[in-house]
């Protein structure tokens, strides 16, 4: 398994915000994670990024235990809801300032952040400051900055959040387009069910700190704890209601 | 037609603001101008002239401030950007945060009679390093209310984002910190420069008269009723920060707004 997440404990004073957590993620696969807001998810996420210290556990990303390390050395990426472009630079530099840090040559630099910037459908935008920008905009740049230092797993605390429906939508494929084009591995908190099942090849659900992981979607939709039934039956019942109404 | 009167009471307000700047200028260009004469005996650059040749210790004073001022004002400028950070992101911000506001409990010259025991002591009574010191403590913790703004909960998540991205803390602060607090950096330096530069009570306790900064020469040529020179330390007086304040609107306010 390239991730391996075994026994991780969490607690702020007496409350213990992650209990027990274990799962296992291949390489290049997606897992969406679902949960309501303050069921650990954010903490789960800081944690396997480094920056959170768990109370017990063990983090093994492609056999190694990163427990232990710092941020900047484990290779992962944690993006948050807000793009959080740096505004004091341009589209080109944010998503170049990953490579600058690790002090590549220029030539490098430049050809790198162009690819990124094409595969972004981002071209005419690159001179750009972030206030210039529309939210889809800023968020496309921020996945550029992030994968450009080919990081082994990204970590996504609901990019979509703060997105209208239908910039939402073009995200959505976007993203699945580009873990494809880039291999990327990822773990993907929600709390939007269709796109928990879009986004994800492997789907969780946590619920009051503890993550059940599910075999397959099917099952996912079929357990009453996730609200998928709750949802299936709220449109079910509408298109009753309408079909009566129209007799 | 109804007769507009707004541009005149404008330009008599704005006669009556820059009257008392360009009457010291007059005034520190002159000398003899006693009542009930019209104009002044002489009108020239004698007074200015004087203060080149060191003869009544003007320039003294005048470089004197201007390295204390510099100095209070980068050192808290720089403590109060770092420490402000550490004490915006400890558990104990609250309390942390209302004992930066305690020097301002005092007086500054009830602060500095408290103070000059420990000064005496420490050999810092009545030298220059003793005046930076004593105005640091009024400065430092302007400082840190200052920044304290800066650092939310938006700022560490970008101190964390450049972690994640491969970031030390050294290209954390240069590559992404000073660079986001830019104008923040400028208008504390240029607030605490003048608060320095404008202090009277806490030097002139710890300076004990032998630190003399351009605002205690100024008090000092009031009392002895030279308004010449008292006018001329007041050009002075307002010299380097008129500088300031054009270089900020310049640099810093039109590019914030």
């Amino acid at each position: 398994m390239f991730l391996e997440v075994k026994n991780i404990v969490k607690s702020f004073g007496s409350e213990q915000i992650i209990k027990e957590l274990n799962f296992t993620l291949n390489a290049q696969n997606t897992m969406s994670i679902l949960g309501k807001s303050g069921c650990g998810k954010t903490s789960m996420l800081k944690i396997i990024g480094g920056l959170l210290s768990p109370d017990a556990g063990e983090i093994i990303l492609n056999g190694i235990n990163v427990a232990n390390q710092s941020p900047k050395h484990r290779k992962i990426v944690y993006l948050y809801q807000e793009d959080l472009l740096f505004p004091h630079l341009n589209v080109f530099e944010n998503i170049a300032f990953g490579l600058r840090l690790k002090k590549l040559p220029e030539n490098e630099i430049i050809q790198k952040v162009n690819s990124i910037i094409a595969s972004l459908e981002l071209e005419d935008q690159s001179g750009k400051m972030p206030h210039q920008l529309s939210g889809g905009q800023r968020q496309r740049v921020s996945f550029g900055r992030a994968i450009i230092i080919n990081p082994a797993l990204l970590l996504l605390d609901e990019p979509f959040g703060s997105l209208d429906a239908g910039t939402r939508q073009r995200m959505q494929e976007l993203f699945k387009k580009l873990t494809k084009e880039f291999d990327i591995t990822s773990l993907f908190v929600t709390h939007d069910l269709k796109e928990a099942i879009l986004m994800g090849d492997q789907i969780a659900f946590m619920q009051k700190g503890r993550l059940k992981v599910y075999q397959d979607k099917t099952e996912f939709i079929n357990d009453k704890e996730t609200g998928v039934q709750d949802e299936i039956g709220f449109w079910d019942g509408l298109k009753s209601k309408e079909t009566i109404s129209k007799h | 037609m109804k007769f507009n009167w707004k541009p005149y009471i404008l330009t008599l307000i704005v006669l009556l603001i820059l009257f008392p700047f360009v009457y010291m200028v007059l005034l520190s260009l002159a000398s003899e101008w006693r009542f009930p004469d019209l104009l002044p005996s002489y009108f020239g650059l004698r007074n200015w002239l004087k203060i080149i040749g060191s003869e009544t210790g003007l320039l003294h004073s005048f470089l004197i401030s201007v390295s204390i001022s510099l100095s209070v004002a980068t050192v808290s400028t720089l403590s109060g950007f770092f420490i402000s950070r550490s004490v915006s992101y400890h558990p104990k911000k609250r309390v942390l945060t209302l004992l930066t506001y305690f020097p301002y409990i005092l007086a500054p010259v009830v602060f500095a009679a408290c103070l000059s025991y420990f000064f005496l002591r420490m050999g810092l009574f009545g030298n220059a390093t003793g005046v930076i010191v004593a105005q640091f403590m009024i400065t430092f913790p302007y400082a840190l209310i200052f920044f304290s703004s800066f650092w939310n909960q938006r700022t560490k998540n970008l101190e964390d984002l450049v972690a994640t991205l491969g970031g030390n803390q050294l290209q954390t602060f240069f590559k992404m910190l000073f660079p986001i607090a830019k104008g923040m950096l400028l208008i504390c330096f240029f607030q605490t420069f003048l608060i320095s530069w404008f202090e009277y009570g806490l030097t002139s306790i710890i300076g004990v008269g032998k630190v003399q900064t351009l605002t205690i020469k100024v008090f000092l040529f009031i009392k002895e009723a030279n308004f010449y020179y008292g006018a001329l330390s007041c050009c002075l007086l307002i010299f380097p920060p008129v500088v300031l304040l054009y270089l900020n609107k310049r640099y810093v306010f039109n590019k914030l707004v």
